[in-house]
């Protein structure tokens, strides 16, 4: 198999190949260029951008073959790189990889994605790694990634046994002494939310379902198939703006989420009887007259990215969905994909 | 576990191979003997090359041919026989590497990171006695006690002379003085010389100009504004309007350290004291203290001017971090800050407000280098050349990492709720 792949030469270096969209990237910092393959392509090759040609020389070979790299280096336009042997680049991508899950993996109830164990997922992350510390930026990367894994119980199969062994010799080789594993916490998978819960005396006037732009908030926080409801509510008292979100499966941190609807700011800092994550705030009655196109909720986590209208968004995010889904049966995923969901 | 090819025509001039490509084809000849110096792809560790094959088998210092970089082919076949000639001692150096490990762990040992430890020492030792062989295990101890025992001043023998009240009196007058006779050296004329030096220095430093630089005092000079109230407090070294006489102080932890130039002469002798790989190269307490409190009242704070011309070349570069843009080093270290934008955003991590705080980036940034290189000086390493952009470069990779770390510290701190499940 033979891939195709342009090359511009930019002021600092080379960029090779289309960079994905960064939801469907698995990042290397290699030392003088990033590489990125697009997990949702199945490409073998990687695009690049190359920013310090004279260390990329040195490894870059490993990815595209000792001609071809010497050929992106050279100022060719475009290469034909053609798929041999390279446990190099295998090793890069499965590293790259590991990275994608950390950041995008879409843990949702209502998609039928289960959440990756973050043990699993530090401990396949400093084992992966080592394996390419020779050609990354950080020369500490093994003993950085050592640092948050902790042990994974090894009495849950002999894969992962052997994953465990392979992260104490490698803590073992740097100096790093890792947490023993915690006794695993009762892991709640919230119920899927059947609507709102009834109350008595109150009226929703206007309400409507907007998508969480995965952008805004951290991983592992938010579902990411399911919309943050919102709902204007007459109460005796006044007019009240509720906020529903549903949070994503699993045991990941979870940081203060707020929300804005046309100009009212509200925190998230409620949670319901259905474990979902509520924000309540009184509104003036004009709320009511806020435009169609302005009835939109957003919903975002201190510091992250501001979001931009994205019309890919939705395709894009269904196709990662479908996806990680498949990963969860994939005989040759990594043990972390394969073992999301299970204790 | 593959082995690289290297198809290339021979001997045409003018035509080079990656360095990596010829290292990695000759490695895996060595077969699996070598395995512990390498990593689970089959390839030397980055430590094995910077501590092992570069200063002890390659030597580049000595033949640039093997340079960092492109070697020109005519020099490949060289290179290759050369670390196939090292083959027994590399294996033997692994050899030596797994058993002072095994001891390491029947002895407890958890302190600092074992290839940064004990490669060199293992290499040594299978120079001079070759494969472990009778005797070994005691050897193995030996060379454990010689870097975790006994090398070196230690922070409790620090802190027992400094508080000693025998030498307080004079540690104090001898402070007292050192300020009192503060700088000498004329302000900077607006040299050109650090541009110059800054324009090449990616990828064809000039060994001349920084060798003039030196010659020149532009460090020394370069620090003289430094004594203009907020100066020092503008470039992150310090907290207060003017830099101060530090105290000699008695208490210090790595993790509460003030700025540079608030910290006191204890402080700024911790980290060097508490850091295993280096400890033995440290003078003893009595001069380490003298020459530490001679330097917090020189330019800078550092004792050497090529230090100085680092730390103003360091100063100069990253004004392109908040700046219009610059080119050379300056360009490359901007390069490097706006990457880091991207790469939040591919992480999925916070990005607003860390990007915008550039000028606490810079700030860090001089305040790394400034601890990078006080702890040279205190192991009498002095910056070359060469060096530089490696250390400009690797302090804001680094400062960007700490960064990092932070912000998924804070995620994790976050949490509503009770604990992590």
């Amino acid at each position: 198999m033979a891939e195709t792949l342009r090359a511009r030469r930019v002021e600092s270096g080379v960029d090779v190949g289309e960079w994905p969209h960064p939801e469907r990237t698995a990042l290397v910092e290699g030392r003088g260029a990033l590489l990125a393959w697009d997990v949702l392509s199945g490409a073998v090759f990687p695009a690049a951008r190359v920013y310090d040609p004279v260390r990329a020389a040195d490894w870059l070979w490993e990815v595209y073959g000792p001609e071809v790299a010497a050929e992106l280096l050279g100022g060719a336009e475009s290469v034909t790189a053609r798929e041999d042997e390279s446990p190099v680049r295998d090793a890069c991508a499965l590293l790259a990889h590991l990275g994608w899950v950390e950041a995008w993996w879409p843990a949702s109830s209502v998609a039928g994605v289960p959440a990756v164990d973050p043990v699993l997922l530090n401990a396949e992350l400093a084992v992966a790694t080592a394996a390419v510390e020779h050609l990354l930026d950080d020369e500490d990367a093994t003993a950085r990634a050592l640092a948050v894994a902790t042990l994974p119980d090894i009495a849950v199969d002999p894969e992962v046994a052997a994953l465990a062994a392979r992260l104490a010799e490698l803590a073992d080789d740097h100096g790093v002494a890792l947490p023993e594993p915690v006794a695993a916490p009762s892991r709640s998978e919230f119920a899927l939310a059947a609507g709102g819960s009834d109350r008595t005396g109150t009226i929703s006037v206007l309400s409507g379902v907007s998508p969480v732009d995965w952008a805004a908030v951290p991983a592992g926080v938010v579902d990411a198939a399911a919309g943050a409801e919102w709902a204007v509510v007459r109460e005796p008292g006044g007019t009240v703006l509720e906020v529903t979100v549903l949070p994503a499966p699993g045991l990941a941190p979870r940081p203060r989420l707020s929300a804005r609807f046309g100009d009212v700011e509200l925190p998230l800092d409620g949670v319901d009887d259905l474990g979902r994550i509520t924000g309540r705030v009184a509104v003036p009655p004009t709320v009511l007259l806020t435009p169609p196109a302005r009835r939109v909720l957003t919903v975002y986590a201190a510091g992250f990215a501001e979001t931009q209208p994205d019309p890919d968004a939705s395709e894009r995010r269904a196709a990662i969905i479908a996806y990680a889904r498949s990963r969860v049966d994939t005989p040759t995923a990594t043990i972390t994909e394969r073992r999301a969901g299970r204790r | 576990m593959s082995s690289p090819r290297a198809s290339v025509a021979p001997e045409q001039a003018g035509v080079t191979l990656p360095r990596g490509l010829l290292i990695a084809e000759a490695w895996s000849r060595l077969g699996p003997a070598v395995a512990p110096l390498g990593n689970a792809s089959g390839r030397p560790l980055a430590r094995t090359v910077k501590l092992i094959l570069d200063p002890l088998v390659l030597r580049p210092v000595l033949n640039p041919r093997f340079a960092a970089g492109a070697v020109d082919v005519a020099h490949a076949e060289e290179l290759r026989d050369r670390i196939a000639a090292a083959g027994p001692v590399l294996a033997a150096t692994a050899a030596w590497f797994l058993l002072v490990k095994k001891r390491r762990r029947k002895a407890g040992i958890t302190e600092g990171n074992p290839q940064d430890l004990y490669f060199q020492r293992c290499f040594e030792l299978a120079t001079t006695l070759g494969d472990p062989g009778a005797g070994a295990v005691a050897e193995a101890d030996e060379l454990l006690a010689d870097v975790h025992d006994r090398a070196g001043p230690t922070v409790a023998g620090l802190r027992d002379y400094v508080t000693d009240p025998v030498n307080v009196g004079a540690l104090l007058r001898m402070l007292d003085a050192a300020w009192a006779a503060l700088p000498a050296a004329g302000p900077d004329g607006g040299s050109v010389l650090p541009d110059r030096f800054l324009a090449t220095c990616v990828t064809r430093p000039d060994a001349a100009v920084f060798a003039e630089l030196v010659t020149d005092l532009a460090g020394s000079r370069g620090a003289a504004d430094l004594h203009r109230p907020g100066v020092a407090a503008a470039d992150g070294l310090t907290d207060r309007e003017l830099p101060t006489r530090p105290e000699l102080g008695a208490a210090a932890s790595k993790n509460a350290l003030p700025k540079p130039f608030d910290r006191s002469i204890v402080q700024r002798l911790f980290a060097p004291l508490t850091d295993a790989a280096r400890r033995d190269a440290l003078a003893d307490v009595p001069d380490l203290v003298r020459r530490e409190i001679a330097r917090s009242a020189a330019p800078w704070q550092l004792g050497a001017e090529p230090g100085r011309v680092a730390m103003l070349l360091g100063r100069a570069a990253a004004a392109g971090l908040v700046g219009p843009p610059a080119a050379g080093a300056a360009a490359q270290l901007r390069t490097r800050w706006e990457r880091e934008a991207y790469v939040h955003r591919a992480r999925r991590m916070p990005g607003d407000g860390v990007h915008a705080d550039v000028h606490g980036v810079r700030e860090a940034y001089l305040r790394r280098l400034w601890v990078r290189l006080h702890g040279r000086e205190l192991v009498d390493s002095t910056v070359v050349a060469t060096e530089v952009w490696d250390l400009l470069d690797g302090v804001l990779r680094s400062v960007i990492l700490d960064q990092r770390d932070r912000l998924r510290t804070a995620l994790e701190r976050l949490d509503e709720r009770d604990g992590h499940g």
